[in-house]
């Protein structure tokens, strides 16, 4: 059946719709968002700590003449003292989310390695994806959890890890397994893993930063009112000007990291469905599964933040019809299934 | 002057171009190699498995004696031909072994004792994961065989291909018996 299926394919590549993705251009993309990605953020990180800088020489300025100039002017030693700490830390964060990504992700998710003699079925089904992408098998990881879900990671694709939680591998058929199993060595096919890796350390990262800003900042807010009661109206001014700038500052720039990471994954998904069925060949396993995902009620307790965009479907929503819609990491599942059945 | 510079440049854009279009026929040639070693693996392991599961089944299956010397000759054919290094003889030997094993498998499932013994069982286990990956090795090279070829034969690149020799590559196509489904006579 298997054959019969690969005829058909070769025989219609055009009717088909896999001929058509350009697995290599997929990869280049891949490689310079990651780059775009690394060096966006680092410059994010300066202008946010030069932001956080500012406004901290602008709030604590014993003159108000000088608060006054340097918030019109934009011009402050802090700021620039701030944004400098902020571009070392971040090329540093960086450096670590390219050497050690897969590892904080798989510690994240809480997975486990396991052996083939544990797990032989899992084994196989990761063994013959891996030979049908033609790529070196990846380790294999189980998560304990009733919840139905799968993700892979890693820095590069001959060097990737597959995990898969307990309740996927208790619900699916083999056809079905092969078909997620299809799924994630596409994501490592396409070079999708690094990237997505990167985006959930380093992302993971800014929230945290803005967070702690946002934080910093009310604390600060209230001890320059006390002081600026005595000083005159312009300073002030100048002051409140810095607070909104800050705080709208804060508050979008994690909202446009996590846009960024989702608006890009869920094409990715798409793409990596596509490419899973190309190596499975059925793209009745990868359907079947999905429904099932779809279906389950199962909870994914614990499950991190900022790897979302990394599972198969998402672990926190379900999304209606209506997900196209902004903070999805993945496309809903119907359109899913009905791209998949387009494939034939 | 002007003339000898664009001539130059004209020069220097062709050559980056068949720098181009030489590396991307290299990276196809390295990947159908590849996709053939993973076969080569694959193909391996089902010739040391063939052996010990006919060698078992000869004293269950009294009466498929020609069957199982069909598998072991085909079996030894194909470790000739693999030897032989010509890939296209080595693809057909194969495919006859495939076609054999294949009615070994069907005719196999008449006889209940012989799948009951447990050393039959892991072999048999053990062979059909086998053929799953010899399918799915098979498909990869075919795909890297499809984008090889398409290159060498296609507009620019082929003027490259000529230039430098690359051929085109066989399929791993499969003969259509093993395709058929397998007839189980039920007396």
């Amino acid at each position: 059946m298997a054959d019969d299926t690969a005829r058909q394919v070769s025989a219609e590549p055009a009717a088909s719709g896999l001929k058509r993705t350009d697995f290599f251009a997929a990869m280049r993309a891949n490689r310079r968002r990651t780059t775009v990605l690394c060096l966006g953020l680092i410059l994010l990180g300066g202008v946010l700590g030069y932001v956080i800088g500012l406004a901290f020489e602008v709030f604590t300025a014993q003159d108000p003449d000088f608060a006054l100039q340097a918030g019109l002017r934009l011009q402050s030693m802090g700021g620039l003292a701030a944004g400098g700490f902020m571009i070392v830390f971040g090329t540093l964060w960086t450096l670590v989310a390219l050497f050690l990504g897969d590892k904080i992700v798989l510690g994240l998710a809480g997975a486990r390695e396991v052996t083939t003699d544990a797990e032989p079925r899992l084994h196989n089904v990761v063994e013959e994806m891996a030979i049908a992408a033609g790529l070196p098998k990846p380790r294999v990881y189980v998560i304990e959890t009733p919840a139905l879900n799968a993700f892979a990671t890693g820095l590069k694709p001959e060097k990737a890890a597959i995990g898969v939680t307990r309740g996927l591998l208790d619900t699916l058929s083999r056809d079905e397994l092969q078909g997620v199993i299809g799924h994630e060595m596409g994501h490592i096919a396409n070079d999708d893993i690094v990237y997505m890796t990167a985006v959930g350390v380093i992302v993971g990262m800014v929230v945290l930063i803005s967070d702690v800003g946002l934080r910093s900042m009310r604390f600060m807010s209230f001890g320059g009112r006390s002081r600026s009661s005595s000083s005159n109206k312009g300073g002030n001014g100048a002051a409140i000007v810095m607070l909104v700038i800050l705080l709208v500052f804060l508050i979008l720039a994690p909202i446009a990291a996590k846009m960024l990471q989702m608006a890009i994954s869920r094409e990715r998904e798409y793409l990596a469905d596509a490419t899973g069925v190309k190596f499975t060949r059925n793209p009745l396993g990868l359907i079947g599964a999905l429904k099932k995902i779809d279906g389950s009620d199962a909870r994914f307790q614990g499950a991190p933040k900022a790897i979302q965009h990394l599972f198969i479907t998402n672990p926190f929503k379900k999304f209606g019809e209506s997900a196209g819609a902004l903070f999805s990491t993945h496309p809903a599942i119907s359109q899913r299934i009905e791209r998949l059945q387009n494939l034939g | 002057m002007v003339e000898l510079l664009v001539i130059i440049g004209i020069i220097v854009l062709v050559g980056l171009f068949v720098a181009m279009l030489y590396n991307r026929l290299v990276a196809g040639k390295n990947q159908v190699e590849n996709g053939w070693s993973q076969i080569d693996v694959q193909l391996k392991r089902r010739h040391d498995l063939i052996p010990n599961l006919v060698e078992v089944a000869k004293d269950y299956m009294d009466y498929e004696q020609e069957t199982l010397q069909q598998v072991i000759a085909a079996r030894n054919g194909a470790v000739d031909a693999e030897k032989s290094g010509d890939r296209e003889g080595q693809i057909k030997a194969e495919g006859m072994l495939g076609a054999a094993l294949g009615r070994f498998m069907a005719l196999a499932e008449a006889y209940p004792d012989l799948k009951a013994n447990q050393n039959v069982a892991n072999l048999m286990e053990e062979l059909s994961g086998t053929e799953n990956k010899i399918a799915f090795a098979r498909q990869f090279y075919n795909d890297s065989v499809l984008a090889q070829n398409t290159r060498v034969q296609t507009f620019p690149s082929n003027l490259v291909a000529n230039m430098f020799r690359f051929t085109l590559h066989p399929y791993f196509e499969v003969p259509e018996e093993e395709k058929a489904p397998v007839k189980v006579d039920l007396r």
